[in-house]
This record gives C-alpha cells, structure tokens and sequence, in this order.
C-alpha cells in the first residue's frame, strides 16, 4: 500500500478523532456504573445508604449505576483493577477502623484509594443491656468496673462496633486508671448473635442500633428479649437533625437522653466521646480527577435540590453530603482522634 | 386500609408472576432464590411494601421449589438445599420415572410450604421465644446431628466420612471472618494464593462444579449418549404417578415439613441442613432404607416438603425477632429496610395489614407454585430428550453464568466451579464419596463458628453435654443416627445406598 498525503490526512484524523473521544469519555463516568459496597448484606444500613444515592446521581446524570453487596475484601478488588470509574465504592468508617484495629484485608484507605464525597450517617450505633439488668445507665456500668465487676460487652472486633467498647474502655481508664480491664468484649457476629449472647447470659452489654433494637426496648421488663438503651455513640448535635418522631415508639427526645451530653462517656475528661458511622465514596487511585468531580458536582446539586434529604431522613439517615476534599479532610481527622484512643489504650498511657 | 384493599390483582399478579420467575431462577443450576430477591430488590421501592413483599416472596417460594426440577432431571441441585432431591429424584429420572418424580416433588413441596405457612401464621411469637432457647452449643449440635448422616449416605463409611471431613476442610479455607465472629486471620491457605482464595470458596459454585460439570466430564469420557424420547421418560405401569404413591408417607410429609419449619426458625442453621436432617430421618424411620438414594419416592417427599417448610420457618425469626431465618430472607429484610420498616418483635401486631398480606402472598404463591409446576411436568420432562451435545454446553454455560453471578460478579467462583467440576470427575475416580464431601463442605463453616464460639463463650467443653435438656435430646439423636449407620452399614443394606 502505497502512502500518499490523503491516507496519512485520513489516518491523522482518524486518531485526533479517536483520541479526542477517549479524552472525553476518560473526563465522565461510563454509562454504565457498578458500586459496590463494603458489606455482602443487603439488608444492612450500608445497602440501604448507597441505593438510595446511586438512585439519585443516575437520574442526575443520565447513567445506570447497579449496587453490588460484595463485602469489603471483593469490593477492593474490583475497585483495585478498575480506574475508569465504571466501579465505584461506598463504605463507612468501619474502612480505617478496620485498618486501625488490624483487620486482615482492610489496606489504609487513604493511602490506597481517594476518599470522595461523604453523602449520609447512620446516628443508629448503640449500646443495650438487658431491661432488668442492675446496670441503668453508662454512668451504672464505669462505676461497676471502678468497683471491680467484670462488664462484658458483646461486639463484633475490629471495626464499628469495636470503637464504642473502645471508647468505654478508654472512660474507664480516663476515671480511674486499671478500671479498663474490668470491661471485657465477648467477640460475636451478626445482630442476631450479639442478641443472643445477651439472651443466654453471656453478655452484660451488646452493641446494637437504634433500628435494630428498638422495639426490643418496647417490650415489657418480663420478657426475656426485652432490653434498655444506656449509649447512642451519635453526638447530640447529630441525632437532633433525625425526625422528631425518632424510631418506633421512641421519640428523638427520648433518644437524646442517651446521647452526649446527657449521657456521657468521656473521651479525655472534659469531651465526650461520640462516633457518628458515616457513608462515604471510595475510588481507585488512579482514577481521572476530572471524574470525581462530575460526581461532586453532581451530588452537589442533588443535595441543592433537596429531595435525597427527604429520602434519607425517612429512612433515618442523616444526610451530610461533603465534597471529595472537604470530605477527606474530615476522615483523616476522625481516624486521628480514633487512633489516638486505640493506640493510648494499647499503651496503658 | 381493609385487607381487600391490599389484594388488588397487582398485588396477586406480582405474587404469582414472581413465583413463576422464582421457578424459573430455582430451575437454572447455579441461579437460586437468593439471587432472584437479590435482583428484584430494587423494584420493590417503586412498588410499595405490600406490593414488593408479594413480588418477593413469590420469588422465594418459586425459587426453592423450581430447584427440584434440575435435581431431578440433570442430578444438579438448582438450590443447595435441593441436593438431598439429587439422591433419588435422579435415579428415578435415569429409569425413566422422571415425570412421575417431578409430580412426588411438587405435591410435596405445596405441603411443605403450606404447612410451615400455617405453623408461621399460628405460632411465630411462641416460635420465635422457644428459638433464643437455642445458643451456640444447641446450634452446634443440630449442625453435628445434620453431619451424621455423612455416615448414612456413605457406600464405604471409612471413605464417606473421610470424604465429609475433607469437605469440612476445604470448606474453612479462607478468612475467619470478623462479621461471623471470628478474629479475620487468613488460614489453610497455600503460599501465593492469599488473593484469590481470602474469602474462601463459595458454595454454590461448588455444587454445581461437583454435581453438575463433573457429570458432564463423566458422559463426555464415555461418549455424548443420545437423548432419551418421550417415551423413555414415562416407562411401564411402576412409573405413572398416583396419589397412592403418598399413601404411608403422612408421616414422612408432617415429619419433614416440621423438620424443615423447625430449622428454619433457627438462625444460622442454614437451609441445607433442613432438607438434609428430614432426608436422614425419612432413611431412618423407613422400613426400606436400603432403596434410598437408589430412587425411593420417600427422600424426595422428604427432601422437598422439608426445604419448601423452610420458606414459612425462614420468617418466623425475620417478623418476630427482626433476625432472617436464612440467606433469602436476609436479603428479604432489605425491602422491609428500603421501605423505612422496623422488622422485630413488635413488627406483627404493629403492622397487621402488612402480615397478614405477607401471609396472603405465600399462599398465593404456592397455589401458583403448584399449579405452574404440576401442569408443566411434561415440559420439564422433555428437557432429558434435548439431545445431549446441544444440553450438556446450554447447562454449562448456565452453570458458568450463574457461578459468576451469584456473588454478584467475581471471576474466581467461575474458576471454583471449574475446579471443583475437575475434583468431581476425579474424585469418583479415587473413590471419593461425593454426597458426604458436599455435606461437609455446607456444614463444616457452621460447624466451626458455633463450636468455637460455644468454647469462647462458655470456656468449658462439658458444656456440650450440661448446657440444657434441648441438647441431651440432640445427643441422644446424634448417637441413634450415628448407631443406625453403623448397623445399616454392618448390615450391607445402608451400604449400597450412596446417591
């Protein structure tokens, strides 16, 4: 074949032509968008969050984006080997939380992935006894372990529900140092056997959420499953923008009383501890700039317009919708001030 | 709202055109009721709660009873907790009696899934107080008790048992998950295979690979055969169906769907176990239990009223405790979720309209369960006359397709599903017995979590055998089912009865 000016012309269009289209389609999400998430459940808050979002920034922008449960281990993978942005993640603090405590297949995510837009919390976090239990309060429980009685709290290790038995620890330490070992976990899984170790005997303590639990709370002190809030980790000031109808027969105003300040669980004796469970975006490393932010702008306006807010309260999400640097910054903060309390404990210091 | 005003022929059309998705997912090897309420969760947010749940549980009820039709038909289990179906059904249908299988199947199922229904509708509160009675040593045992019948499904007890403890094995390779408990450390991994292999291999996929690809290897070492007519399918005056064929098995029906309900109101227990403790005792309390695995109608009404019994069970933790019963109704609880519902104690009486629609959906279903399945008997019958080279790579391709699928896309579960196609295949070869490694392997992770939980709860092992009256009962069963294995071994009769 012969080159003449008009192949190579046709040839040099071709590939301006072919570059300027990859160009524009690296600078937006394909049509086609999977999310996954850190949780296999769908049942769970973290399914109910991102479906709700990716909902949401479809409509705005035109694209179809499919929420795949695949668990923390396989949602890192996928997102590990994608950077065009046609796999997204969302997930929540239990993602440096994990890394913090060790966990096996939780990499640091800010050193390996970029920490993007903030969109919701759950304010649900919660600890429970038993309704005919001795211990009435938070306040009950520290001063058991000051007095030298074994409080065992049943928690699933390494994450989320880990950092509320970390942080009555840390009190216990805070208010009278060696206290702390008196507050013992039993490691358990899912809800159902956190419930079930308070059940049999074996937990004087369980984590749990506000919508998990709540209506075991309603049931009366004869009942063997009937049980009594004594923390919500949410700050105050969180749990104050939930709905004033709050969840069940539990009125925000009665939640409250188990929020900071009412209920104090010190974090360094003058704060209180608080941990709100926040959802946020997680994307590859290498993913064009240019795509993240299409989506802050996106959500942007779809936060602007009002009608995820709604969504989200109805279904008892705070909503708290942060752009990817704002968001970063606040993450990197939070993982400070936690690790700080980790590795304090860990120290005796 | 009125009752009527929820029935609406929305609300029934969803009901029974879910159930016929449901059938049509259970049906596919690899494709389950899990993942058809796993597809079809999102809809339910533009359908409303009733609406949805109809959608939902038509599905599940579809989606356990379409599963006997691959594991009658092809010998592979559509669900897994159809695998205890695999043992006769096939039989019957490689002696032509696959029609007459399909219809003990199907009747067996409605009865099943009607009478877990009316045990959930009269008694999930009771239920569910008796159910937190069951801890982690209870759990345990009835996971023990369920893995006993290794040794009564096994030809040569040496190799069944050495078989299922292979399958416990391979079944705990991977991470000790935080989420079941565990202290998530990695362990019986090989070097160098840390990556693909952190999360374990997944079940189905190696039901299919062992059920499904390594009888296809088999027939292709042997040479494609050719499809069997219609005429093949229906042979002499023994292979018609007749209503007497359930005379003597009241108590077989009763027993299993109990069997079935019972372990489905346990939590994490799993479905499995359901259908294969009623298959056990069915062998046990049988007059002839050396004709088991060989073709006896009597394990397939077993296997089959057992797992639909599940499907009212399975609920009777999701409405009473907010707690899902097993992996559909995990996935259920979504639509409660997505609808801003609380599912626990109170769920019932605070939302009569919703439970008593609940419960109108699963009879819908199962009437449509019933109905689409027993008038199509004879074309899923038809499905062993495809001539084989054009059958044999559409069910590998399904069973590719759902391997990847079921955990929502990752590559490696069709790699698991090829591998454990190739150790089927081979395994048979070494005399491995495949119906206890299967076993095993959906047992063994359950098995682990509550025997080691039962230890770090409690610090003690007399515990097995202190820790209540519910589980004395549960020994004495473990060492009457482990003794009836052994005898019936001894005595030849149990040994021919492998699957």
């Amino acid at each position: 074949m012969t080159l003449n000016r008009r192949t190579l012309l046709a040839a040099a269009s071709a590939i301006a032509l072919a570059a300027t289209s990859f160009a524009a389609a690296a600078q937006e999400l394909p049509r086609n968008v999977r999310l996954v998430i850190g949780s296999s459940s769908t049942g769970g808050d973290t399914y109910q969050n991102s479906a709700i979002v990716a909902e949401a920034l479809a409509e705005k922008l035109g694209i179809r984006i499919k929420v795949d449960a695949v668990g923390v281990g396989e949602a890192y993978k996928a997102l590990d080997r994608d950077s065009r942005g046609t796999t997204l993640m969302m997930f929540h603090d239990q993602a440096y939380l994990g890394n913090l405590y060790g966990v096996t297949g939780y990499a640091d995510p800010f050193e390996n992935y970029i920490i993007g837009p903030s969109v919701a919390i759950n304010p649900g976090n919660a600890y429970l006894v038993p309704k005919n239990s001795p211990y009435q309060s938070m306040e009950d429980i520290l001063t058991a372990a000051e007095n030298g009685e074994k409080v065992r709290v049943a928690i699933q290790p390494g994450g989320v529900s880990e950092i509320g038995f970390t942080a009555m620890k840390n009190a216990a330490r805070v208010r009278a140092p060696g206290s702390e070992e008196n507050i013992v976990a039993l490691n358990t899984g899912s809800q159902s056997d956190k419930n079930q170790a308070m059940w049999d005997g074996l937990a004087d303590v369980i984590n749990g959420s506000i919508q998990a639990n709540e209506q075991f709370t309603q049931l009366p002190e004869d009942d063997q499953k009937a049980m009594r809030f004594v923390w919500i980790t949410a700050g105050g000031a969180v749990l104050e923008q939930a709905p004033p109808e709050g969840m069940g027969d539990t009125t925000r105003d009665q939640l409250l009383k188990y929020a900071s300040p009412e209920t104090s669980v010190t974090l360094d004796g003058e704060k209180d501890f608080t941990f709100d469970k926040e959802f946020f975006f997680l994307f590859n490393k290498d993913m064009d700039p240019a795509i993240i932010d299409q989506i802050d702008a996106a959500l942007t306006e779809v936060f602007e317009e009002g009608a995820i807010q709604e969504r989200q309260k109805a279904s008892f999400f705070i909503p708290n919708f942060r752009a990817s640097d704002e968001s970063r910054a606040h993450f990197e903060e939070k993982r400070d001030t936690y690790r700080r309390v980790i590795d304090e404990l860990k120290s005796g210091s | 709202m009125e009752i009527l005003d929820i029935i609406t022929p929305l609300f029934l059309a969803l009901a029974v055109g879910g159930t016929f998705v449901g059938i049509v997912f259970g049906a596919i090897p690899g494709m389950t009721a899990t993942m058809a309420i796993a597809v079809c969760l999102p809809l339910t947010y533009s359908l409303g709660l009733e609406n949805g749940l109809a959608l939902l549980l038509g599905l599940y009820v579809g989606g356990i009873s379409g599963g006997l039709v691959p594991a009658i038909l092809l010998g592979i289990p559509g669900t897994p907790s159809s695998i205890t179906t695999t043992f006769d059904g096939y039989p019957m249908s490689q002696k032509g009696e696959g029609e007459k299988a399909l219809r003990i199947g199907i009747i067996a199922s409605l009865v099943g899934g009607l009478i877990s229904l009316g045990i959930l509708y009269f008694f999930a509160p009771v239920l569910a107080d008796f159910a937190i009675r069951f801890s982690y040593v209870e759990k345990f045992l009835i996971i023990l008790f369920a893995l006993t019948v290794m040794a009564a499904l096994s030809s040569d007890l040496l190799m069944g048992i050495f078989s299922g403890f292979l399958g416990i094995f391979i079944s705990l390779i991977g991470v000790y998950d935080i989420t079941d408990g565990g202290n998530g450390e990695l362990r019986l991994i090989p070097p160098g295979l840390e990556y693909w292999l952190d999360g374990g291999f997944s079940l189905l996929p190696v039901l299919i690979g062992v059920f499904g690809l390594a009888a296809i290897l088999e027939q292709a070492e042997v040479g494609v055969p050719k499809g069997q007519s219609m005429a093949d399918v229906k042979i002499g005056r023994d292979s018609s169906f007749s209503f007497s064929i359930f005379r003597g098995q009241v108590g077989n029906l009763v027993r299993s769907s109990g069997i079935g309900t019972f372990v489905g109101i346990l939590p994490g227990v799993g479905g499995s176990a359901a259908s294969i403790l009623s298959y056990s005792a069915a062998k046990t309390f049988s007059k002839t239990p050396e004709r088991f695995g060989k073709g006896e109608p009597a394990g397939i009404v077993a296997s089959e009223s057992a797992n639909n019994g599940l499907t009212g069970g399975a609920l009777v933790p999701l409405l009473s405790l907010g707690i899902p019963g097993d992996a559909a109704t995990a996935i259920l609880i979504g639509a409660f979720t997505l609808q801003g519902i609380q599912v626990g104690p109170l769920f019932i009486g605070n939302n009569p309209q919703t439970w008593e629609a609940m419960v109108i959906a699963m009879i819908v279903a199962n009437l449509a369960m019933f109905t689409m399945m027993y008038f199509a008997i004879r074309m899923f019958a038809r499905v062993v006359t495809v001539p084989k080279h054009i059958l044999f790579p559409i069910i590998l391709m399904m069973c590719v397709i759902g391997a990847y699928t079921i955990n929502y896309g990752i590559m490696f579960d069709v790699w698991t599903l090829l591998i454990f196609g190739l150790f089927g295949w081979l395994g048979v070869k070494l005399r491995l017995e495949i119906a206890p490694f299967v076993i095993g392997f959906i047992l063994g992770p359950s098995a682990e979590i509550y025997f080691v939980k039962s230890l770090e709860a409690f610090g003690d092992a007399t515990i097995f055998f202190t820790k209540s009256w519910i589980a004395v009962v549960l020994w004495v069963l473990i060492l009457g089912s482990l003794t009836a294995s052994v005898y019936l071994a001894k005595r030849g009769k149990g040994g021919e009865a492998t699957p």
